[in-house]
Parts: structure tokens; sequence; C-alpha cells
């Protein structure tokens, strides 16, 4: 059974502002040294799966050099490889109208490949999937499509594209965030959300896009494609938790920033829901071969301190003390300074006795001495964005 | 040898050689045709080879057809900006764009418009982009099945 797996690495995140402004939301930094996309990647490299393209759209450059610097490790003379196809326009001149057209447009891709079954995903997720397992299912249940879904709140219907679903969990109809959701039989509360990941027979795929090109038509899966084959094809729905490496059920789309930035804090929990220290289950990324981090200074009154945190490589806590954050590499903190829910990129580097809480700040920046952030969020709105629930966000590079 | 149907003509008259896959076939063109239709329904041939672009011309116009052609899918592509056929005759092996990457624009341009390939090899029908067309017709100097096809194709349409 050969499978190709193709990430849509497209997405645009403009909820997550100004953290999408130089970079597409799957390059998006997460958890100290990750960026969203590794997960869906470890997850395929987790699940034997080796043939992988990840399609992009904008801004592309940050998560191609990601990819390209974390992600060459497989073995091209054995025909295994991890690529990014930038949006070639070779069909048309026009960007991707919508998720389908994204892999119609790299029919040539599909056909050179020719794979038995092609796996599509999101890189816009965290969470740990063993593909292998849905795929099995698929074989079992001889689908011609299969969507994976896990159960969410009734309340939380708008937001997902909702499945139904017979006794042997062969799909029966699709609603695009309904008002009015189908439930779960037997379940009143609980719906069944499709998290965006499908198998397709590549037959069936192929025609059905070629069908799709030629109708009038948003060449959306969840809007066009999967309706239109629940009503022609044997489509099933895989159970989540059937593939849940872990078994938490933990899936998060980190939409906006305070989805992101409550996803982040998890990590620094005691017992947190998304376990990065399995090794049944490495997630894999790029790490510049920075020194360890370290804290320094303990006299009376200027002590290093870390608590509750993620602390990267690279980082040195000299004097100042970080509480509940996760720091990226190679961060700075200096004497008398104090972080405190924080999340800071990569090269930020707080200046002596400058207090930063309830903050995300973005890579590079140079938090002058003496400067408060996210104790007067009037002050910090009129320059920065501020959310509703109050996190302050710092883009990139900006100069303070 | 007679080419297809030859119910509605008056008359008609030899005027060629065509080549088909290296093979030199004597055909009879038709000429002087009746139409009875007020308005003729347009086929599109795109077809790079001169005689035989000619001899669909002068075989779809003896059926009542109006006939509008290109070299190639590049100038395919850019009549359809100003005209709308009813249906196109797709070669694929041609030079400057061929019948594949046409086909894939045209999806997008005029996606509506029933699109025949025709062309000297049935290898292609494995290329994922040809499912896209609405029938895959193998050259031929006997034009009964791509008449057929044509035929069934306008009919379908106007029936959707």
């Amino acid at each position: 059974m050969k499978v190709l797996a193709i990430i849509l690495a497209g997405g645009r995140g403009e909820r997550l502002y100004p953290l999408t402004r130089d970079r597409a939301k799957p390059a998006v930094p997460f958890g100290g040294i990750y960026r969203i996309i590794d997960f869906t990647l470890s997850n395929c490299i987790n699940s034997e799966i080796r043939h992988i393209y990840a399609l992009t759209q904008y801004k592309s450059i940050s998560l191609h050099r990601h990819i390209q610097l974390g992600w060459s490790i497989l073995s091209a003379p054995l025909g295994e490889f991890i690529e990014v196809i930038p949006a070639q326009q070779r069909i048309d001149e026009q960007w991707y109208q919508g998720t389908a057209d994204a892999i119609l447009q790299n029919i040539y891709t599909l056909q050179e490949e020719r794979p038995d079954a092609v796996l599509i995903l999101s890189g816009d997720h965290i969470y740990k999937m063993d593909y292998r397992k849905m795929i099995a299912f698929h074989l079992e249940r001889e689908a011609e499509l299969t969507v994976a879904a896990i159960r969410m709140e009734h309340k939380q219907s708008r937001e997902f594209g909702v499945i139904e679903v017979d006794p042997n969990w062969q799909i029966l109809g699709f609603q695009e965030k309904p008002e009015e959701p189908k439930t779960i039989p037997g379940d009143p509360e609980g719906i069944l959300a499709s998290m965006g990941v499908y198998v397709f027979n590549t037959e069936i795929l192929v025609r059905r896009l070629l069908e799709d090109a030629r109708s009038d038509s948003d060449h959306d899966f969840g809007k066009n494609i999967i309706p239109e084959m629940i009503r022609k094809n044997r489509v099933f729905a895989f159970d989540f938790r059937q593939g849940d490496q872990g078994g938490t059920g933990y899936w998060r789309d980190v939409g906006t920033i305070d989805a992101y930035f409550e996803t982040t804090m998890d990590l620094i929990s005691v017992i947190p829901q998304f376990n990065l220290y399995d090794p049944q289950w490495p997630i894999l990324t790029y790490q510049c071969p920075y020194p360890p981090a370290k804290t320094v200074h303990a006299e009376e009154a200027r002590v290093g301190t870390a608590i509750n945190s993620i602390i990267s490589n690279g980082c040195i806590i000299s004097g100042g003390s970080v509480k509940r954050s996760v720091l990226s590499p190679r961060v700075r903190v200096h004497s008398h300074a104090e972080v405190e829910d924080s999340i800071l990129f990569e090269g930020v580097d707080v200046g002596r006795s400058a207090k930063i809480r309830k903050a995300i700040i973005d890579k590079e920046v140079h938090v002058p001495e003496g400067m408060t952030i996210g104790y007067d969020l009037d002050g910090d709105a009129k320059r920065f964005t501020v959310t509703s629930s109050g996190i302050v966000v710092i883009p990139k590079w900006i100069k303070l | 040898m007679q080419t297809g149907d030859r119910s509605k003509k008056k008359g008609t008259k030899e005027i060629g050689l065509v080549y088909f896959g290296g093979t030199r076939k004597r055909v009879v063109f038709s000429q002087e045709i009746t139409d009875n239709r007020t308005m003729k329904e347009k086929i599109l041939i795109v077809e790079d080879e001169e005689s035989l672009r000619l001899f669909y011309e002068e075989e779809l116009k003896a059926e009542g057809y109006e006939i509008l052609s290109a070299r190639n899918g590049r100038e395919a592509i850019q009549q359809l900006e100003t005209t709308k056929p009813n249906l196109i005759i797709l070669d694929i092996v041609m030079p400057v764009m061929d019948g594949m990457e046409a086909l894939g624009r045209i999806l997008r341009k005029g996606r509506k418009i029933p699109i025949i390939l025709n062309t000297s090899y049935s290898a292609y029908r494995e290329d994922f982009m040809s499912w896209a067309a609405d029938a895959y017709v193998t050259k031929s100097s006997d034009l009964t099945e791509l008449k057929k096809k044509i035929r069934d194709l306008l009919q379908k349409g106007k029936v959707r």
C-alpha cells in the first residue's frame, strides 16, 4: 500500500496576527523550540509515512527554511522525501482557490507518485495521531474516503465541519459550521467534528477533483468534495480515539492568539494534556546547536531563577526571574527583570529591571531597561495588539 | 472511402490526402452543405497538423457546425477569451502548449464547455488530467465515432 501524505500548509492564520505577519500559520513557533507544522510532520514520521509534500502559498520562506533545515532527515536513495511545493501556477495563473483546488493544481505531482491512497493533512493542528490506524480502518471498511473525527461539545458546532454517522461509522451527512448540528447517536451533547484529516483512494480523489473543477464550487473539501462524495461514494468516519497517541483526546487548532496562548501554557503544567516527553512519539524539529540554557547570579538581591517554565537552549537567565513562561532559544533575561505568564520567541532580550506579564513577544525584540509590558493594557493597546483576554502581542523585530 | 454520415450532403468532392500516424490515407472532403439550422453550434478544433485541421473543419462544417480553429493550446486559450464555442476538440501532442496543459487551463476559463480529447495515442488515458475530458477519441480517418460523441455531448449540454 503506497500512501502519499499531502500537508496543506498555506494557511494565512489571520486571527494569529501579528504572529503571522511574516510567516504562514504552520511556521508559527510553538512550545519553545517547535513550529506548528512539526506536530503533523512528526505524526507522519512516527506513522512510518515517508512520502510527504507540504503545499505552501503565502509567506512561505520561513516554513521552507525550517523544513529544509530540520526535516532533511529522510533517505532520498530509498525514494523517501519531505518536500515543500510552493504554488506553481502550473494549471492556472491564480492562487489556490480552496483546499481542493490546492490538490488539483498539483495533480501532476500526484501522477508522478501514483500512490494507492492520499492522506491529506492540515499543517495547522497540534495533536498526536497514528495515521496507520486510520489507513487500516479505511482498507478494512473498503472506504473510498475516510474522514478523521473527534468528539466536541454540541455548543462548538459553529467552529467545525460536523459529521453524521450510522452505527458502522459510515457518514450520512456533513454540515459545515452548522447552528443546529446532528449529534452523536446516544450522546446528545456530543458532535463529531472533522479534523481536516482525510484518506482518499487516489483515483476517486482525482476524478472528484476534476469534476469539482468543472462545476460552480468553492473548490473546498469541507464545503464541496466531501458532501458530494457522501452522496456518491463509500465515505466513513474514523474515530480519533482509535488513533490518538497518548489517549488524551488532545487536538487543537491554535487559530487565535488566545487559543495559542492557552495551548502553550498547558505545556508548562505539571502533567500537561499534551506530552512532549513521550519517547514512543518523538516530536522532531530543527534545533540550532546552541549551548545549554543556564541561570546565573545568586546574590541576596539578584537571583537568576526560572520556575514552572520551559527554557530552551541558548537562554541565559542572568539575575532576573522567569515564572510560568515559555522561552524559545537564545532569550536573555537580565538582572532584576521579571517575566511572568509570557511566551518569548527566539532572540528576545529583556533588559535590566524590565517587567513583562501575560505577553507574547516575537523574535529578536529587545525590551529596554526598565520597560513594563502587560501592566498598563490601555497604554500597551496604543502600540500593540492586545486581545480581549488581556494578552499583549509584540511583533517581530520591532524597536521599543 | 467514406467518412461519416453523408445523408445531409448534396455533393462531395475529393480534395486531399491526410496522414494518420504515418499512414497516408485518401479521404473524401465534403462540400456544399445544406444547413437548416438557424443557430449553428460552434466547435473549436485545436490541432497543429494543418491538413488534419482542414479535414475536420470540412467534415464538421458538412455536419452543420460552425468551426473555429486553433493551432495549439495557447491559441485555443486565447480564443476562449473572446469566443464561446459549444464544444472543443483537443489534440494532445502539439507545439507551444500541448493539449493536456490546455485542458487544465480550460477547466477554469470555459469549464462548462464539453471537451473531446483527440489523439493518436491511447496511452494518454493514463494521464490523470485526461480524466477531465468528456470523451477520449483516438484519431482515425473514420470520423464516425468523433461525430457521434460530438452529437451526444451537445445533446447532453442542451438537456443539462
